[in-house]
């Protein structure tokens, strides 16, 4: 592996279909340089879950390939599960839902050793200074999930995935229910971590002021699809697809400075069974044209590493791209 | 909450209503003079004093003798015995076996499973009595035989409610996660699952005590279970019955412990059903 | 009435829970006061009675209360002396709510004309089937629901969760209330959906004579929707007044520390966080509430219970040192 180089996750083309009507995922393609901290967005119904869950092995691609350092990961699995599951850990939304109920926390951060046969002694060594490093009190060893704080077993699940000195993070809703006042010290204990073991993340969340303060890279999905791709900074200034900025838009900010103008789009996101034809977003854009309707526009380059699936991309029609 | 605590604040609950405690309380008897047999009994269950049957009860014999002059009281503590054997050996192993077998069904593939069903449907269709005439008519009544027919019927009861729990703790977000760190589908069904079902399993092996207690009952009232001389409350009504027009002691003793037993575990069954479902939490409303 | 008087006014409500611990105190001595035609939002992190003050104000509360005493007067009636009987036409008249998860308030056997029916039923019993069904028809257009006929006969389950919301918000402004509760009523919405009901709720505020209580836990939210606002810590109630005010000018430190914690930019640097955490609800309050946690706490914040105190007109907040800390 030429490291540096070769994506440490690249997913080429991925399609996900349920049966013959529901396309979960539609042709979608994204590579993860090592070290880098890439955002998720998107509303239910547009695919991030999905596509996790194909990117963590747990469902299959229907097409397409998902590849960690360069290797697919069918074979990667069959070869060496183990080691794929050490390399990539997921961080699931619901904390104390992810931790099995009727253990305790002492053998839930264990049992990660157990399974992939790692010495005790230096495990259980590591686990205590991972105990001290992410703000736990030892006495949350002799705890049960339900006994502990949405903020604590989040770090309890984040301590399980560094057991196994993972490479990558795929956290899911990282902040989902937490207070502001502990989501704060999550998302700093977060970047810590990815300086001190050079993690990479891939960050799902709706939250856009949190993808927005952490993530370099942001990708933005509709209905199965990449509508956007941009580095974060570039997104949030001069969002290129009606989506995107009608997201941004919707983002409630106390600082009345920082308002943007309310878009408020009509309807909902459509079913993934009547999938619109054309532009999938043609039903709800404020800019939709005819031919939005009739042909399904391509995800093209913008220069300055954006990426937008838009016939009129908004920073092209303000002369901005 | 320890699962100490847990396991005291269940037995807290059990004994809140009536039906719990005199559940309880029957339970204990029974289990109690069960266990105890030989310290409780005044006399050999077996031994026979034929200038004394049909003795009405008295000082000696306090519940009378039966058509031999064996001591019915001691007779009826050792049939608590029998009854409790059977149903510990019998829905013990059909609790194994059953949770097991269903907990498989839900990892197998699509044909697997329903293979699996299906087995389940022909033992639960065949009725326990047709076969215990089946097996006995092969293999002469024994209680060991009366115990493994009753465990085979009992079986995919067992068997259908592991499934159909291990089916909506399958994508729980715990077992996902589970998946992630690499755990093995064993290690996850056995150490993650498991335990998350057992509660129902064992409320509902609970419940099933009574019925076990009536089957073998009802087979060796009809010469299909326990064989004599060996005490059993379906051979004590047996007996009863072909000299009843000299005692009715006899029967209505050994009916009234059957029913009060049944009665007790069914009692004790329903309060432990409560007691640990949620959903029937009266003090919400 | 009184147009002059405050429509709602709770004074030093305070509510108890019993556990195995001793009594919780849920709510620490609650004041406060709303006019019609206000939207008042009601902002606090978990563990600070926010919801526990709305069904207090439905009174629709959990069977484990010790204690429950202060007023809350309603155009000067005490609802918490109403008969159980009184309470409930209350709520079907006067008070209506609009939960989290719309699924809680509809049942899915009942066609959305059912429920529009019923509540229109019990609140006008005069009236005849065909006046109820032009009325729901115009409320859902007025919710924003196109094809309102269809959508009329159709089960909830046939309906998307932003259009439920709108159904049960449909359901509340049937009864013409003077007062309706919202508890996070956009917290299980997509985006862009959530977009569509503030919206909503803002265009109702021009012919809606009533008042609305908003809870959310979003601060943005309640910035860009409401009219007032109310700060609640640890059953308690930190600050309170108008919106752009308590935000461009906050008075009490758990304020500032929790506008702190918003992130709306794009600058490195270490995120703000409030350290420490609530105190237990068990706890008998022999200082400031806040003390544990506040970066500007001295000797006097721990001696005694602190009350909310006049810092501007109709800006109330509950810190000893507020004069000195946040000038």
């Amino acid at each position: 592996m030429n490291a540096g180089r070769t994506p440490i996750l690249a997913i080429d083309s991925v399609s996900v279909a349920f049966g013959d009507k529901v396309r979960a995922l539609d042709d979608v393609s994204l590579n993860i340089a090592r070290g880098e901290i890439v955002g998720l967005v998107g509303e239910s119904g547009s695919g991030k879950s999905t596509l996790c869950r194909t990117l963590m092995g747990l469902g299959e691609a229907t097409s397409g390939t998902v590849r960690i350092d360069g290797e697919p990961l069918a074979d990667r699995l069959d070869r060496d599960r183990l080691g794929f599951r050490r390399e990539v850990q997921m961080l699931l939304q619901d904390a104390v839902a992810s931790l099995s109920p009727r253990m305790r926390v002492r053998r839930l951060v264990e049992e990660p050793l157990h399974v992939h046969r790692l010495p005790l002694a230096a495990g259980r060594a590591r686990i205590l200074t991972l105990l001290k490093r992410l703000g736990l009190p030892e006495s949350s060893l002799e705890k049960f999930p339900h006994q502990l704080s949405g903020g604590q077993a989040r770090r309890v699940a984040i301590l399980r995935a560094l057991v196994l000195q993972p490479e990558v993070i795929v956290a899911d809703e990282p902040t989902a229910g937490l207070d502001v006042s502990v989501q704060g010290e999550l998302l700093n204990l977060m970047m810590d971590l990815h300086a001190e073991f050079r993690l990479t993340y891939l960050i799902v969340s709706h939250n856009l002021n949190v993808i927005r303060r952490i993530t370099t890279r942001s990708v933005v999905m509709y209905l199965g699809q990449i509508v956007e791709e941009a580095p974060t900074a570039a997104l949030f200034r001069a969002p290129a697809h009606p989506y995107t900025a009608a997201l941004l838009s919707t983002n409630p900010v106390v600082d009345p400075g920082k308002r943007r103008v309310r878009i408020v789009l009509r309807g909902e996101i459509p079913s993934p069974i009547h999938v619109p034809s054309g532009c999938r977003f043609h039903t709800r854009c404020p800019h939709a044209q005819a031919r939005c309707r009739q042909e399904m526009p391509d995800l093209r380059a913008l220069g300055d590493g954006r990426k937008v699936r838009c016939h009129f991309p908004l920073a092209e029609t303000a002369g901005l791209a | 909450m320890t699962a100490f605590a847990a396991t005291r604040a269940t037995i807290a609950r059990i004994l809140s209503g009536p039906g719990g405690i005199v559940g309880t309380i029957i339970i204990v008897l029974v289990v109690g003079s069960a266990i105890f047999a030989p310290l409780v009994v005044t006399h050999d269950p077996d031994a026979l004093d034929i200038l004394n049957r049909f003795s009405g009860p008295s000082a000696a014999h306090w519940l009378g003798t039966d058509n031999l002059g064996r001591d019915l009281y001691s007779r009826l503590v050792y049939g608590a015995r029998v009854a409790m054997m059977v149903a510990l050996f019998a829905i013990g192993s059909a609790l194994v076996v059953g949770t097991l077998l269903g907990m498989l069904a839900a990892s197998l593939n699509a044909r697997g499973e329903r293979l699996l069903l299906i087995v389940f449907d022909i033992i639960s269709s065949f009725p326990s009595l047709v076969l215990a005439l089946a097996v006995v008519a092969v293999f002469g009544p024994s209680t060991a035989l009366v115990t493994a027919i009753v465990a085979v019927t009992l079986m995919p009861h067992f068997g259908r409610v592991a499934r159909a729990q291990m089916l909506t703790l399958r994508h729980a977000p715990f077992v996902e996660a589970e998946r992630l760190i690499g755990a093995s589908p064993v290690r996850i069904a056995l150490s993650h699952i498991l335990p998350n079902i057992a509660g129902p399993l064992v409320v509902l092996a609970s419940i099933d005590i009574p019925v076990v207690i009536t089957i073998e009952a009802g087979l060796s009232f009809i010469g299909l279970g326990v064989r004599p001389p060996l005490a059993s409350w379906g051979t004590l009504i047996y007996d009863g019955y072909a000299y009843l027009s000299d005692s009715r002691v006899p029967v209505i003793v050994a009916s009234a412990a059957l029913a009060i037993a049944t009665l007790g575990f069914t009692l004790f069954g329903e309060a432990l059903r409560d007691a640990v479902d949620p959903r029937l939490d009266r003090e919400g409303r | 009435m009184n147009p002059d008087l405050p429509m709602i006014t709770i004074r030093n409500l305070k509510l108890d829970a019993r556990t195995e611990h001793g009594p919780a105190h849920i709510l620490r001595g609650i004041d406060l006061e709303f006019g019609r035609g206000r939207i008042v939002g009601v902002v606090g992190e978990s563990g600070s009675g926010k919801s526990t003050l709305v069904s207090c104000l439905l009174r629709l509360l959990p069977s484990n209360i010790e204690r429950l005493e202060g007023e809350i007067l309603f155009d000067g009636i005490d609802l918490l002396k109403l008969s159980p009987s009184d309470m409930n036409d209350w709520r079907g008249r006067k008070i209506a709510m609009v939960f989290q998860d719309p699924m809680t308030a509809l049942n899915p056997l009942f066609t959305i004309n059912t429920h529009l029916r019923d509540v229109l039923k019990r609140r006008f019993p005069q009236i005849s089937a065909r006046e109820a069904r032009e009325r729901s028809l115009a409320m859902l257009t007025k919710v924003g629901i196109s094809d309102a006929s269809v959508r009329l006969d159709a089960y909830p389950h046939q309906l998307s969760g932003g259009m439920r919301q709108r159904i049960v918000i449909a359901m509340a402004l049937l009864v013409e209330p003077d007062l309706l509760l919202a508890d996070e009523p956009t917290t299980a919405l997509d985006a862009t959906v959530e977009a569509q009901i503030v919206d909503l709720f803002d265009q109702l505020r021009q012919d809606f004579s009533g008042s609305i209580v908003f809870i959310s836990h979003h601060l943005g939210l309640v910035a860009e929707l409401c009219d007032d606002l109310c700060v609640m810590y640890g059953g308690t109630i930190v600050e309170t007044g108008p919106v752009a005010e308590v935000l461009a000018r906050p008075r009490h430190p758990y304020t500032r520390a929790l506008l702190d914690c918003e992130i709306e930019d794009d600058h490195g640097g270490r995120l703000a966080t409030i350290p420490g955490e609530v105190p237990s609800a068990t706890w008998a309050m022999d200082a400031c509430i806040f003390a544990s946690r506040c970066a500007h706490v001295a000797d006097i914040c721990r001696r005694g219970p602190t009350v909310l105190e006049t810092v501007a007109i109709g800006h109330k907040a509950a810190c000893k040192r507020s004069r000195e800390v946040l000038p």
